[in-house]
């Protein structure tokens, strides 16, 4: 990450995407701005969470824990309002959750980083599994199994029962949130965070306290997931221990590299697309998560920079010719790669459909033959070999694509965005 | 002293078993530098491998699959996937098998459910070994303790006594030199992943009789194995079957303790306060089993960081 000066041509792009979040409730039905809002929480855990691992290359996989924390501090506070055992505003909420993450990100992160690298990263994901085994019998704090559920407030004349109302509180709390770690990375701590990541030996011969100094990095981190926790608790009004999992840790992960933790707000983008996508395709289909593992590792393998480094690397050098060239090697990947996701995805679902459990009742109910399944409103015969043929079509076709649209595109990457390689 | 003495079987039992894919993932750290995160689920696809072959052949030829076929996939994707990114350092290797993980995981849930299986060793191996106090002790649990110890007694004489294991232990401490040798790197990379994930999946295949086959078994089993290479220091096998023994023994025990922090402090009068603020001092040790193993870790790291056996960094 290098400090530059904001072009003008940037803020113009932060200016229409903050409008476009400003308007979009207007326009948007309910669910959508539910949505939203779920997706600008996922952005701002991504954020928090790159900004130990972009900036500081601390890889953490627990920091479900920190966002649990931040989720409970809220709930108990918010319970605490609604009792009236003191008066807090609703907006201002996610100031526990943040108190809540820094708190335990001090504690945390002063174990955790005792060790850099893959102890570093195995050692966060122990403590928050430590929460998730100890959440559930801990009643006072964490509710039990069932968790804890309250109410919003109303307070500052706004209701928020409306989701309108909660879209806008996450709005606020987010953008402030990114502005604060935006400016963060341009603070002397922030060029020092970076400084370990390149060489901690050399920042510990140049006498700064490199243990003190990974411990605020990755406790800020955690102050910020704890933001997002709390606005998560705002929006959903309860919460369980299960917010601790391996999984929600694993999604930020997930998310994180998919948008490219080497750029600011890739992270951001990475989240907010997988969520949305999440929420369109967990109806469709019960192999989300399998689809986004593969996607995870595709990218892990194929654009190790991430959608947002694929993206800042066309912005720096966008000329005309150039996408002119690109058009038809960028075409090429992409037939390639629908080909390939249409074998794939043809596979996954008839696998799924045929192991169902309806599936099963239907087969008894013809008596133990193989019925067609339908898929896609197509009904396919699981025994004929043209059903299999299908997706050994559309992954040969693909995979025979592949390397002649990766041989155009480096051919032209080469001579037209230089320094690029990948 | 009857809790004692079972307790202690139980916990170098469970120890050993997990030292059986800690070896593993250990070797492989010392060696490449790689932590491989999907290390236990290959355990998982070992004990999936066992239970489809169970049902359909019969039990003896999953154990010898299981291992088999997990170190052909241990093979695929250290040659196709691991050194692909390589180039791009030790973090995105991981990452990389995080993703592998996480995929595994899913395939597991798409063919068999999101349930666990039921898993079982054969009848004729339901037998009592011995009694003990009254109780009778499975004869598996001596089955699985000595699985794991005869494959630990071969590993170390594979390491110290062959060739094969000179060359291995060579290329951890001077890759450079033993290539410079003549001998092929990118091979014994290869084979050394092969060999450790193959132990994962033989661990998976015995273990998942006695223990429940699900899911979650993946999770659930990677934090303690990688507590446990925490614990003894990475890349030192000696270090791991401590640290393994010492978790086993942990979670055993603490499983029988029903005392809490509450009783404690009532021998000094100070109970009924203690019981009033509730919370963490009356959680008794029991109800946080599953716990220990990390507080032990935390532990290890404020006394020892490097880990039991560890090099100082």
């Amino acid at each position: 990450v290098i400090v530059r000066r904001i072009l003008p041509r940037q803020l113009v792009l932060i200016a229409a995407g903050l409008a476009i979040l400003l308007v979009s409730p207007m326009v948007l039905s309910s669910s959508f701005v539910n949505a939203a809002i779920k997706m600008m929480i996922a952005a701002l855990f991504a954020l928090a969470f790159s900004l130990a691992m972009g900036q500081a290359g601390m890889l953490s996989f627990g920091h479900s824990a920190y966002y649990g924390l931040g989720a409970f501090a809220a709930l108990h506070l918010m319970k605490a309002v609604e009792q009236h055992l003191l008066m807090w505003p609703t907006p201002l909420i996610p100031v526990v959750g943040a108190a809540a993450g820094l708190i335990s990100g001090i504690v945390f992160g002063w174990f955790a980083t005792q060790r850099s690298g893959v102890y570093f990263a195995m050692v966060t994901l122990a403590l928050a599994e430590l929460l998730f085994t100890l959440a559930p019998t801990w009643d006072s704090l964490f509710g039990g199994e069932s968790g804890i559920s309250t109410m919003r407030m109303p307070s500052w004349m706004f209701s928020f029962g409306n989701d309108r109302h909660v879209y806008y509180l996450t709005l606020a709390w987010v953008v402030l949130s990114t502005w604060c770690l935006w400016a963060f990375t341009r603070t002397p701590m922030g060029r020092l965070a970076i400084a370990m990541r390149e060489n901690e030996h050399r920042v510990k011969f140049l006498g700064f306290n490199t243990h003190l100094t990974r411990t605020l990095v990755f406790a800020i981190s955690a102050m910020f997931t704890g933001v997002a926790g709390a606005l998560l608790a705002v929006a959903n009004e309860a919460t369980n221990y299960t917010i601790f999992s391996a999984q929600a840790s694993a999604s930020v992960v997930l998310q994180t590299f998919i948008g490219g933790a080497g750029t600011f707000f890739g992270p951001a983008l990475g989240a907010a697309v997988m969520t949305f996508f999440a929420r369109i395709t967990s109806d469709l289909t019960r192999s989300w998560l399998l689809y986004q593992g593969l996607i995870f590792v595709f990218i892990m393998l194929f654009v190790p920079q991430g959608l947002g480094g694929l993206i800042s690397m066309h912005a720096r050098r966008s000329h005309v010719k150039a996408i002119r060239q690109l058009a038809l090697p960028y075409l090429l990947c992409a037939l390639s790669g629908l080909l390939i996701t249409v074998g794939i995805v043809f596979v996954v679902e008839s696998v799924y459909i045929l192991l169902s459990d309806t599936y099963v009742a239907e087969r008894h109910a013809a008596g133990g033959a193989l019925v067609p399944y339908g898929l896609l409103g197509w009904k396919f015969d699981p025994l004929s070999p043209l059903t299999w043929s299908i997706p050994t079509v559309f992954l040969l076709a693909g995979s025979a694509l592949l390397p002649l649209a990766k041989r155009r595109t480096e051919k032209v990457w080469n001579r037209a965005l230089p320094d690029s390689a990948v | 002293l009857e809790f004692f003495v079972i307790s202690v079987l139980n916990g170098v039992v469970h120890g050993l078993l997990l030292f059986m894919v800690s070896a593993g993932l250990t070797l492989i750290f010392g060696m490449m530098g790689v932590l491989n995160f999907a290390h236990a689920w290959f355990y998982m696809i070992g004990a999936y491998i066992g239970f489809t072959c169970t049902r359909t052949i019969g039990f003896w030829p999953g154990l010898i699959g299981a291992p088999i076929i997990v170190g052909t996939c241990g093979v695929l994707i250290e040659r196709y996937m691991l050194r692909r990114v390589h180039k791009f350092g030790h973090a995105h290797e991981l990452l990389l098998t995080f993703g592998l993980a996480f995929i595994i995981e899913e395939m597991i849930k798409l063919f068999y459910g999101d349930f666990p299986v039921s898993y079982a060793m054969p009848d004729y191996m339901k037998f009592a070994a011995f009694t003990l106090y009254g109780t009778n002790y499975p004869f598996y649990r001596l089955f699985m303790g000595g699985v794991a110890i005869s494959m630990f007694a071969l590993l170390y004489l594979l390491l110290t006594r062959t060739r094969v294991g000179l060359i291995v232990r060579a290329a951890t401490y001077r890759p450079s030199m033993v290539e410079a040798l003549g001998h092929n790197l990118p091979i014994v990379h290869m084979g050394v992943f092969a060999v450790g994930a193959g132990l994962a999946g033989l661990a998976g295949a015995v273990a998942g009789a006695f223990f429940p086959t699900g899911p979650n078994m993946g999770v659930d089993f990677g934090t303690l194995v990688f507590v446990v290479v925490v614990v003894g220091g990475l890349g030192s096998l000696g270090g791991a079957l401590i640290a393994s023994l010492l978790i086993g023994l942990f979670t055993s025990f603490s499983v029988g303790f029903t005392w809490s922090l509450a009783d404690l402090l009532g021998l000094v009068g100070l109970g009924d306060w203690a019981r009033e603020v509730g919370g963490l001092l009356t959680l008794q040790p029991a109800t946080i089993a599953a716990s220990t193993p990390f507080l032990l870790m935390l532990l290890v790291l404020l006394i020892r960081p490097a880990g039991l056996l560890g090099d100082r960094q």
